[in-house]
Formats: C-alpha cells, structure tokens, sequence
C-alpha cells in the first residue's frame, strides 16, 4: 500500500473517530458500569451519591417543635406577648422548614406526615391564641375604664365571643394529644413540653371563664347578634351559609363575617335585619373551625362548623416537547370536584422536585427540562392547607434523547481533519522521494528545438529570479511540478550544481549574485547546451 | 529478526498473563477467586475447610452461609466457641438460621429488604448503621456504612440503623401503604457468638468504606466448606492443589525450568 493511501486511510480514521467524539461531547456519559448490583448487595462506587434530604434532622426537629409549643403557651400564660410573638415566629419558621423537608424525603404519607399536620394545626390554634389573649386583655382593661351601659354590653358580647371561641379552639387542640403523644414515643420525642402546653392553654381558658363569670356571666350575657352555620359540616367545595339577624340594628349596618379570627366576607343587613353569606370551604384545614361576626361594636356570639377531609385523585400525562424538554400536565380532583390554585409537586428521579399550581378547572401543567437519559416522574399533592388527604399520581417513564450534538465540535472536526490532509499532503510532495532510476536508464533531455515556454527573470529581485530561471529549468527538463530541487539534481547530476544552488538560495535564504544568476540563466535557458 | 522475536515473547506473555488471570478468577458472589467488586479476594482472611480444631480464641467468618451444618460441626463450633473462639456470622439470606439454633443461639436473622432515609447514595438499601453495643471487632468505631442488610433478633443489639429505616417490602424505595419507620438492628451478640446481618460488608467494593471496622477485627480464619466464599472452578482447584502439594509444586517448576536449562546447555555445547 502506498504512502497516499496510507495517509487517506489515517485521516479517514481521524475523521471518524472526530466525529463520534463530537457527537459524544454532548452527552459526557462513554461509560456505564453494568453488573453493579445483586439482591445481596450494590458497588457503593457505581450508585449515585445522592442523599434525599436531611434526614438525620428530621426527629431533632420534631423534637424542637413540640418544645417551642410549650414556650410558647407560657409565655402567652404570663402576657409576656412580645416574648410569646417572637417565640411563635421562630416556630413558624422551624415549622415551614420542617413541611419542606417532610415534603423532599417524600414522608408525608407516614406518621410523621401526620405530625407535619397536626403541627400546622397546632400552629394556627397558638396563633389564634396568643391574639385571643392580646384582645382579652384589652377587654379587661375596657371594661374597667368604660362606664357607658351599652358600650359595656358589647365588651360583654366580645368577651363572650371571645370566651367560646377560645374554649372551641382549646378542645381541638386537646383533641390532637393522643395522637402526638403516640408520635411522640415512637420517635422518643420529649413531649413534656407539648402536654404543658396544653395545660397552660387550659389555664389560659380558664382565665376567661372566671373573668367572664366575674363580669355576669355568659348566660346573663345574649348578643342581639345572632349567627348560625348551615350545615354545620361540609367538605372541599361545598357552600355552607353563615346567617342570621341582628335585632336593632339599622338596615345597611355593614357585618363583618370572621372564620377563625379570620375576615371572611363583609355583608350589608337587610332590610329586614337579617344577612346571609355563602362560604365556599377552599383552603382551609379539615378539623373545627369557628365563625362569628361583628356589627360596629356588636360581636356575636360563636359558631363552629366542622370541615371533613377528602380524598384526592392526582393525574400526570407526560409528552415530549423537543430532545431535552417535556411537558408534564395532569389534574388534581377532590371526589370528582376540580382542586383549584394547589400546589403541585412534580418529583423527578425521586429527588428532583419542581412546582406547578392547578388552575381555576384544577389542572396544572409544567416543562422539565431534563438530561439526557431515562427519568421517572411523578406528581404528589401534599395537602397544603387543604381540607385533603395527600395523593400521588402513576410514575411515568420518560426518556430524553437530549440535543443534537453540537456543530461547533463537528466543524472543528472537519477543520482539523482538512488541516492534517493538508499538511500530510504538502508533507508527501515536498519529502517524498525521487523514484530510484534503472541504472541503465539514463534521463533523456528533451530536445532543444522544442523549448517551453518561459518567464522572464528580469526585472525581478535576484532571489525571486533564481526561482523563476529553476522552473524554466525544470520545465524545459520535462520535470513535473511537484519535483523539489533536491529530486530535479538526483534526476538530472548533469544540473546538479543549478540545483544545488538554487536550493542554497530557496531553503538557506541565501542571494544570488549577477553573475550567478547569468549562469543560472544560460543552463536554465540551454545556452551552455547550444554552445557545446 | 530478533526484535519480532521479543515483541513475539512480549505479546505470549501478555496473553498469558491474561488468560491465567481468567481462568484463575471467578464472578461468584463472595469467592475468595472473585477480583470484582462482589468477590472477597481482598479480604485478608485464612481459609479453612474444617471446622474441626479450630485454634483457640481465633476468629471465624461464616460468610454468606450455604447449605447446612451438621450436628457435628455445629458441635465443633460450639467447643471453639467455648475455648474462647469468637464466631462472626455474616448473612442476610435467614441460612444460619440453623446453625444458630443448633448453637443454642435465640439470635435470628430475618430476611428483608431494609432501607432508610438516612443515607447518601440514591440507593435506599445503602445507608449507615450505628454502633451502640460493646464489642471489640467495633473497638473505635462509630458508624457503619451497610449494603442492603438483613434484620438480626436476639442477642444484644450491637449495630442498630436509624429511627427512619423501613422494610421495603414492595421494592419502590419508598415508604408507603403498610410500611412503618422503625429502628433495625442489623448485628448483635451473645457471648463470642456474633451475627451480622450483612455479609456484603467483607465484598471488596466495601472493605475500604468500613477500614475502622475491618481493621478492628484482625486477622480471621473463613469458612470456606459451607458458603459462596470457596467457591472456585477446576483450574483454581489444580493450581490449589498444586500449591498444597509440594512434590506436585517440584514438577511443576521442573516442566518450567527444563526448557530454559534445555537451551542454555546447547548454547554452552555449541
């Protein structure tokens, strides 16, 4: 095989293997260990490096937070509630931090799941209770300061509001220790502070029962404000209505509606002194929940309603946008009802997660853009101060082909596969050598009747007229093109010293002289030829 | 000529080198011949084939049970483990089970499929133990990093996971349906007697994540009669065999020697 096909041959390689470097450069995987697993056991070295999360805080934290709720009910006991605003800020914080990692580790479906829920419901009875006792002491020091009868009647029907409203919150809060207890031993929790807790909010309740005692009572006490809820229970999506009258008050008397210290709605009386108001159940937790409402300085008395929990049906569809990207969409139903403005969690791999939100018909929608690879995907609903159970969708399977391989390593590909070419070529026409000649052989000048056609050397700088007078030579020898000095002289002894010269004068960077170049001239024009 | 002639012997030996390495290894589970990341080559350990006159107060690895043990030789480890022996067995497949109870032994191991939360490897079953018992083979250590173990009952607890491991009984990697969190022990004690829930803490691809813990427990003596450790093939049993048999040996380097004392003496004829 000769040397140009050699060199075709190696370039052609180069070339290849160029190329399916390029199209690897994307995807940087060349590797993939295969037997890395049995049922015995798995090569640390191969699995992935990946923890799912800060598991190793997760009992500590659930231990803080059950201590925080006894500070907490302390302080609010001693009206220290500056102290007790602080302490219930930092547990909110430790609570939301808490609800992510419960959400990344993806336990929510466990018993500590449902502490996570417990502990936000905790969370709004301690804040409900830290305001209850600010207004209660304001109330308190009202009542010592106001001598007006009808004012003093509505601190009356505020402090028996406020009364039932505590005393409700207090039972359901109650309500929750059997269940935290247990929790609580099976992660030997310290729940000494919780049940303090829970019997400085007894205290705290049974502050206001005798202060409401000692001020006449609850029974002396009936507020011209009526409410009532009906039904009295309902689940995600029903209408419950919160209605009722107000006797003397004056028609347009605008009613403020509260559901749990929170304004819900605020409605004109009638005409004929009633109000009326629908109240959708949307974000709100399942459990007991207290209404009341307030008319000037008029409160009513409270009314619980209880919201029962549903079941949630989550759906995912997934469908490729382009190489790296797909769409993930799906629904969230509550018993067939579309779940509306939830977050939705969209777990990649089992780790990764990204968020979507379901929209006014309770689907959501979502791209990933992923890696390249096989990826499975799953959407979670973790209840998110919903009256829902949490659910999961079917985990789908999605492989990424992941983009076209870029074509800036192809180009430079090619442009280093068209440089080697290059110079592999030059390389072979400048060094590749003279075809050794039959002894015999001799080189047949071409006869000098027949000259080519040449340059003319003058005029020109001494060295570029050497080269001009070496390629009248050489053409007037019948020299191909591509032969150096050095091929002409072993071809031709008999020009030797022209060609050697003119090496000299090419490759050495050396200058003719005058008269050189007029010898030069008269062998590469034949003259010594014709005078002999 | 005599440049093809070395890079000829450079490439025999070469290839010889390989073929021998092939034939002298196996991908068994646990072999002492396995090189790969599941074989135990690299366990520094002395094999035996009898549990008959143990040395006193050695240490002896049943790893990976097979099979069963006879009365006799559960007797033989019984009358070690009464000289002051200490016996560590390691499994995860409920084998030893027998043994154990042949031993007098209320230890148990109970087959699952462990995972936890508290891990750094995206595989569930891959996770860390903690030490809370006394023994020596734990001297210094304070966590162990285990590959999918079993459940050890009885005995006195000596490795325990953390309050956040379950037994993943649908395989998902996730706790859900009937599955509860809850704390494992994966090796405990009674006496000298030790069982471990994880044999995969010998395999080569784990020796180097537990050093303190196989460096705690010394030199050992394997059971190579009755589990996945002794496993070979008919090239490994001859070389073996070789090995152990010095007239056997002697030939052997006799056909080696020969050839070359062969060659040298023509030289000197010449």
């Amino acid at each position: 095989m000769n040397r140009r096909a050699t060199h075709i041959i190696l370039a052609a390689a180069a070339v290849l293997v160029l190329a399916l470097l390029a199209g690897e450069a994307v995807d940087p995987v060349l590797y993939t260990a295969e037997n890395i697993s049995t049922a015995a056991h798995a090569d640390p070295a191969t699995i992935e490096k990946r923890s799912p999360g800060d598991a190793a805080s997760v009992v500590p934290r659930m231990d803080g937070l059950l201590g925080d709720t006894g500070s907490i009910t302390l302080t609010i006991k001693l009206k220290d509630f500056e102290s007790a605003e602080l302490d219930l800020a930092r547990y909110r914080e430790l609570s939301g931090q808490f609800d992510n990692l419960v959400v990344n580790l993806d336990v929510t479906g466990t018993d500590i799941g449902e502490f996570r829920r417990n502990n936000a419901l905790n969370q709004e009875a301690l804040a409900a209770l830290l305001d209850d006792s600010r207004r209660l002491e304001d109330l308190k020091r009202l009542e010592i300061e106001v001598r007006d009868g009808e004012q003093r009647m509505a601190i009356a029907y505020e402090g028996e509001a406020l009364r039932q409203k505590m005393r409700e919150i207090f039972t359901a809060y109650a309500d929750r220790e059997a269940a935290t207890i247990r929790i609580a031993e099976h992660y030997d929790l310290n729940a000494t502070p919780y049940q303090e807790s829970i019997r400085h909010f007894a205290e705290i309740v049974g502050t206001v029962d005798e202060w409401r005692q000692s001020s006449g009572g609850s029974s002396t006490v009936k507020s011209p404000l009526t409410i009532a809820v009906v039904p009295d229970r309902g689940r995600y999506g029903d209408v419950l209505t919160i209605g009722g009258a107000y006797t003397g008050g004056a028609p347009g008397t605008p009613v403020e509606i509260y559901v749990d210290s929170r304004n819900a709605a605020t409605v004109a009386l009638g005409d004929d002194r009633t109000y009326r108001h629908l109240y959708r159940i949307g974000r709100i937790l399942a459990g007991s929940h207290l209404a009341y409402v307030v008319a000037g300085p008029v409160y009513s008395e409270v009314a619980a309603f209880e919201v029962l929990p549903d079941n949630t049906t989550i759906t995912l569809a997934v469908a490729g946008v382009n190489r790296t990207t797909v769409a993930c969409s799906g629904s969230l139903t509550a018993e067939g009802r579309p779940v509306t403005g939830a977050p939705v969690v969209l777990r990649v791999d089992g780790e990764t997660l990204a968020t979507a939100e379901t929209d006014q018909n309770g689907t959501y929608g979502r791209d990933l853009v992923l890696a390249p690879g096989e990826h499975t995907v799953r959407a979670e609903f973790h209840g998110a101060g919903f009256p829902l159970n949490p659910s999961t969708s079917r985990t789908e399977t999605v492989t990424i082909e992941g983009e076209w391989f870029s074509p800036l390593p192809l180009a430079a590909a090619l442009a280093a596969a068209a440089g080697t070419g290059w110079y592999l070529r030059r390389r072979w026409t400048e060094e590749a050598p003279a075809e050794p000649l039959p002894e015999e052989e001799v080189p047949i000048e071409p006869a000098a009747e027949d000259p080519p056609e040449v340059e003319s050397a003058q005029d020109l700088p001494p060295r570029e007229a050497a080269t001009v007078l070496f390629r009248t030579l050489r053409a007037r020898l019948g020299l191909p093109e591509t032969k150096t000095p050095r091929d002409c002289a072993l071809l031709f002894p008999a020009h030797a010293g022209f060609f050697e010269r003119y090496e000299a004068i090419r490759y050495a960077g050396e200058t003719p002289t005058e008269e050189e170049l007029r010898a030069m001239e008269a062998e590469a024009r034949g003259g010594d030829e014709d005078a002999a | 000529m005599r440049r093809e002639a070395w890079a000829v012997i450079l490439i025999l030996l070469i290839a010889g080198g390989a073929a021998y390495t092939h034939a002298t290894t196996t991908t068994e589970e646990f072999s002492r011949c396995n090189v790969g990341w599941n074989g135990t080559s690299n366990l520094a350990a002395e094999e035996v084939r009898s549990l008959r006159d143990l040395p006193p107060g050695a240490t002896l690895l049943i790893l990976a049970p097979e099979g069963s043990f006879s009365l006799e030789e559960a007797a033989y480890l019984r009358a070690f483990l009464d000289s002051g022996g200490r016996v560590l067995i390691a499994d995860e497949e409920g084998s030893a089970n027998g043994l154990l109870a042949d031993l007098g032994s209320g230890m148990r191991v109970r087959p699952g499929n462990l995972a936890s939360l508290e891990r750094d490897h995206a595989d569930p079953g891959l996770f860390t133990g903690y030490v809370v018992g006394n023994a020596t083979i734990f001297a210094g250590t304070e966590t162990v990093f285990l590959n999918r173990p079993a459940a050890v009952e009885g005995g006195e607890p000596l490795i325990e996971t953390s309050i956040l491991t379950w037994d993943d009984g649908d395989g998902d990697g996730r706790i859900g349906g009937n599955e509860t969190f809850g704390t494992a022990v994966v090796c405990a004690s009674e006496g000298n007697l030790i069982v471990l829930g994880d044999p995969s803490l010998f395999v080569n691809a784990m020796l180097a994540e537990n050093p303190g813990f196989i460096e705690s427990l010394g030199p050992v003596l394997i059971d190579a009669a009755h589990s996945g450790t002794g496993t070979t093939n008919p090239i490994v049993n001859a070389i073996r065999w070789v090995r152990e048999t010095p007239p056997a040996a002697a030939a052997v380097a006799a056909l080696a020697i020969l050839p070359v004392a062969y060659r040298f003496g023509r030289k000197k004829d010449a």
